[in-house]
Formats: structure tokens, sequence, C-alpha cells
């Protein structure tokens, strides 16, 4: 009981992460149509000024929080403005674009902080743990849920019931019918692509908590926003939230219950929802 | 009369693509001779990618289909050799290669049967997260790699049936040598067959030619399993060249290799994948010699560069060049 209750929480602050840095992809391919190969180099960037922040000079978490998501949003801005902008709909070219930035951000990323992996630490306001009964549960964890539970609903106000929101939306449908309505397409889509990115940022700073920090997250981290976003569906914050949640719990009790084929259990995960549903469960059909 | 009995003969032989290609053959195989070993190996790598990206280029330049998992079949042939070496102790040419190309043709009758069954960003990610899964089963399946140490290490170089051979760089050279001349001369023959105009066609309209009556999903399906042999072949040269495997011959790094050879030469254009091979891999050796570091920002660098700059492709401008001296000195243009 006791190891199943400890495992969700696990599972749950996990998936939370996933949430965190999967939502940010879904929302610019789902709704700009863009695949932003970049985006773990993104996460790592948040995660590695994060490390300095809060390591190095011993400075508060919430900044951190602050100038690891608006380091990653400045990053992410400058490649939408002066690259990706250039290449609406051209879908390979976006990839090996992004997949450029990829390279390049993880040498400058070892060229900055060095090869060498960071386990995960604990900001000091984040030490501790609440005792429930038996249980005691670490306040990092309880933090991240709570935090990821925030942009989530943060998120789905913005996409669902903003004018902001439904502007994407609609661009997303119909991009010439929104510019004849006298809306500047390009100034949005540069918001959303920096709201992307800053969560990815976030993403960095608050996942450094759980997971160890290293150069090569950049193309690691791709195969699980891919996991989330094909179980939870492309494009909405809810399907990115239930994926994220869905691969969090399995891979954390896939690891508990039969270890050395943890990784399996995510792909499974997949193709189940691939011949069930190929949307995702959540997805815009 | 008799002279002009002659010209056309000399037209068609002058304005066929033989003079480029005989220039271009007899530079690789005289030049090697001159090189250093270390500087043939490089050769040798070039050739290797050359047959991987003419294999990817099948399917993403002709077919219009972005693959981000073409290292599947790379790392399949690769594995089948090391595992061959390691489990069986055959090293022999004609065993080797023959498993690699069914084996990759294997992997692509499988993996293009679920990845063809959605299309543009989904292909995509179904792809990549296929090529992946072979990557974690290489990665954490024991047999699959040499004692204490992930990947297989120690292949030797083909045995060919010789009694008495030894092999030394330049001689594995031509070996790579006359495999990728064999494998451009059966892609070039597939490209401008009815078939190989069908694909352009999907590429460039598939609901046209749906509507021409053509099964689209049959002439995508089977490009894609024709192409993986060709990597397969490519992934078992490599594994014998760097006598060492590892799970990363599976990995997204390895996919986005020929995507990039194919776009900086040209996509569509086979000599193109090659053009862009030979300066992938020499830009490569070339850093690795002032610093092997920074590899891979200059390699981030290319990618960005070939996209906003290059995308009509170096190999394109390299034929239009040729069409141009051709015109120059009197032949029409086509």
């Amino acid at each position: 009981m006791n190891l199943i209750l400890s495992n969700l929480m696990n599972g749950l602050s996990y998936g939370m992460i996933l949430f965190l840095i999967a939502s940010g992809m879904s929302i610019v391919l789902g709704m700009m149509g863009i695949t932003n190969l970049a985006h773990g180099a993104l996460y790592m960037v948040g995660a590695y000024i994060g490390w300095t922040i809060f390591v190095q000079l011993e400075m508060n978490f919430w900044l951190a929080i602050l100038v690891g998501a608006i380091g990653a949003g400045v990053l992410g801005l400058l490649i939408e403005r002066v690259f990706l902008k250039h290449l609406y709909k051209q879908i390979n070219e976006q990839v090996l674009l992004t997949y450029g930035f990829v390279y390049i951000i993880t040498n400058i990323v070892i060229w900055i902080w060095g090869g060498r992996y960071r386990l995960q630490f604990t900001a000091p306001e984040l030490m501790g743990s609440i005792k429930l009964g038996d249980f005691s549960f670490p306040i990092t964890r309880i933090v991240i849920t709570v935090i990821g539970l925030v942009v989530a609903l943060f998120l789905w106000y913005l996409q669902d019931k903003t004018r902001i929101g439904a502007i994407v939306r609609a661009g997303m449908d119909d991009k010439e019918m929104i510019q004849g309505l006298g809306i500047d397409l390009e100034k949005v889509s540069a918001a959303v692509f920096f709201l992307a990115s800053c969560i990815a940022g976030l993403a960095g700073v608050v996942g450094a908590q759980l997971l160890s920090t290293f150069p090569g997250l950049g193309s690691d981290l791709l195969l699980l926003m891919l996991a989330v976003i094909i179980v939870g569906g492309i494009g909405t914050i809810q399907g990115s939230l239930v994926g994220g949640l869905l691969i969090g719990l399995i891979d954390t009790f896939g690891k508990a219950l039969f270890p050395g084929y943890a990784m399996f259990t995510i792909y499974f995960a997949m193709v189940v929802v691939l011949l069930v549903k190929p949307t995702g469960l959540l997805g815009r059909s | 009369m008799s002279t002009i009995a002659e010209r056309p003969k000399l037209r068609t032989l002058v304005s066929s693509r033989l003079v480029p290609i005989l220039i271009i053959g007899l530079f690789l195989i005289v030049i090697p001779v001159f090189l250093p070993a270390d500087v043939q190996g490089i050769m040798t790598k070039f050739l290797i990618y050359a047959i991987f990206a003419i294999s990817y280029d099948l399917i993403f330049g002709y077919t219009g289909l972005v693959s981000l998992g073409h290292a599947a079949f790379f790392g399949a042939g690769g594995y089948v050799v090391a595992v061959l070496s390691l489990h069986f102790g055959i090293s022999s040419f004609w065993i080797g290669i023959p498993l690699a190309i069914i084996v990759s043709a294997l992997v692509a009758v499988v993996f293009g049967f679920i990845s063809l069954r959605v299309s543009g960003t989904y292909f995509l990610l179904l792809t990549f997260a296929l090529a992946q899964l072979l990557y974690s089963i290489a990665w954490n399946i024991p047999w699959l790699n040499s004692e204490g140490m992930q990947g297989i290490a120690n292949i030797s170089l083909p045995s060919l049936g010789i009694p008495g051979y030894t092999w030394t760089n330049a001689k594995y050279y031509f070996l790579v040598l006359l495999v990728a001349g064999i494998c451009y001369y059966l892609l070039e023959r597939i490209t401008r067959s009815p078939f190989g105009h069908a694909l352009v066609g999907i590429r460039e309209g598939e609901a046209r030619m749906t509507a021409l009556g053509y099964n689209t999903w049959g002439f995508k399906y089977r490009a894609y399993v024709f192409a993986a042999p060709f990597a397969g072949i490519a992934g078992a040269l490599f594994a014998y060249h760097s006598r060492f495997i590892s799970p990363s011959q599976f990995g997204l790094g390895t996919s986005f290799y020929p995507m990039v050879m194919a776009i900086i030469g040209g996509a569509g254009s086979l000599f193109g994948a090659v053009v862009g091979a030979a300066l992938v891999v020499f830009l490569e050796y070339f850093t690795s010699l002032v610093t092997p570091e920074r590899w891979p920002l200059i390699l981030g660098i290319i990618f960005v560069i070939s996209i906003m700059y290059l995308r009509s492709g170096l190999g394109v401008s390299l034929i239009r060049f040729w069409q141009k001296v051709r015109h120059s000195i009197g032949y029409p243009q086509n």
C-alpha cells in the first residue's frame, strides 16, 4: 500500500513535468503547425539556468523559475522570428532547422556548463516533507504537482476562454480569414511561440528538481514528448495533461514492476493508443 | 557523309551523362591511391554515407515522405554483421551483406506498414518512434551487446573467401566503391523507371495521382521497402569499417545525416545526395583536425544554412553548371 501510494505520488509529479515539457511543443505543433524539435533543448537551457541560479549563486527558487522561463522564452522567440517564421507549413524544413538548433544549443551548453551530469537538486525552500498519518510526501513533489496544475489551468483558460486563444484556434483553421479581419497573426504567432518556449524553460527549472540535468537532454526528451503527444493528442492542453500524467504513471509503475523493461512500457502505451484512437485520447481529429 | 553519320553518335556520347560519370569515376578510382591511409578511411566513410543518403533520397527526395527513422535500416544492417561476428564467428561478406539486405527489408516491411497508415507530421513522429524502439532494444538486450559495454566491438573486416587475402584501407575502399557504384546504378534505374516517375508524381500531387488511378499507398510502401536494403548495406559496410557498433547507430542523429546530405546536395537528385554526403563527411574531417569538440555546433549551423540558403541544393547547381557548359559548346539544353 505504501509502495503504491509513493509510486502514485512519484508518477503524478513526474507526469506533471512531462506535461510541462510536452504542452508547449503540443501547442506550437497543434495551433501553429510548427514541429519544433528544439523544444527539449529549451527545457535543457531552463534547467541549466536554474542550476546556476540556485546552486551556484544560491538564490531563490522562484527567481530561478522566472529567469529560466524568460531565458528559454527569449531564445525560442529568436529562433521563431529569425528563422521559423519563413518556414510556415514546411514540415521537413522546420524539422531539419530545429534539429540543427538542438546541436547548436547542446554544444553551447557544453561550452558554458561543461559536459558532466548534474543530479537533481532540491531548492532549499522545498526541502522536507509533509507527514499524513503513516505517509510522508516530499514537499518538492507536491510543489511540482501544484505548479503543473496551475500552468495547466492558466493555459486551458488562455486557450478556451480568451480572445487570444480564439484567434490562435481560428488562425490554425483559416489563416487568411483571420488576417482579413485585420488581426496581425504574426504578432500572435510570435507571442504563442514565446509562451511555449517560456513553459519549456519553466519545465526545465522545475524538472531539474526530479530529473538529472545533462547535455543529451535536448534529444533524449524528444521521445518522451512524442509519447505524451501521441497518447494525449496534438494541440489541446487537456490532451497534454492526460498524456503526461498517463505516461508518467505508466513509466513509474513500469520501473517499479518490471525493472529492465521499463523503456518498453511507454512504447506499449503508444502502440495501444495508436491502434485504438490514432489521433490520441483527446486529440482534435 | 561519314561526318554526318558520326555526329549524332558523338553527340549522344557527350550529351549523355557519361562524361561527368567517367570523370568522377576516374577521380574516385585514381585519387585514393595517392592519399594517406587515414584519408582513404574518410573516403570510405564518404562512400558509405553516400549509399545511405541516396537510399534516403528515394523516399525523401523522390517520393516526398519525410521519415525521421531511416537509421532503423542503417542500424539493422550494422547489427546483422555485428551479431554474426559476435555470436556466430561469421565474417563472410557473402553471408553478411545478403543477410543485412534481408533483415533491413523485413524491418521496412513491418515499419512501413505501421507508419504509412498516417501521413505528414504523424508519419514523421511514428518513423522516429519506431527507430527509437530499435534503439532501446539494442540498448537493453544483453545479447545485442559485447560483455560490459554498450554496443558490439571487435567486428573484423569481412572475409571474401579468398585464401591468404589481407585487407588494407585502400582495398576496403575499393570494395566499398564497387558496392556504392552498384547501389547508385540500381537506384538510378529505379528512379528513371515508370515506377520512379510515379513516385515523383505522388510527391508533386498525391490526389492527382489517385485520380489517375494509381494506388499511391502501394507506391509509397514499395518505395519505402526498396530504399531500406540500401541503407542496410550502408550500415553493414559502416560496421565493418568502424569495427564497432553502438545503439546510437539507430539514433535520431543518424537519421538526420542522410536528410541533411540530401538537402544540401539537392533533394530528388541521387547525384546531389552524393555531393551532400561528400560535403558533410569532409567538413567533419576538417573540423576534427582543427576543433573536434565544436563539430556538433558546426553541424547545427550546416543544418540551418542548408535550410535557409541552400534549399535547391549544391549538387543540383553542379548539374546545371554542366548543362550550361554543354550548351556553350553547342549542344541543346534539356
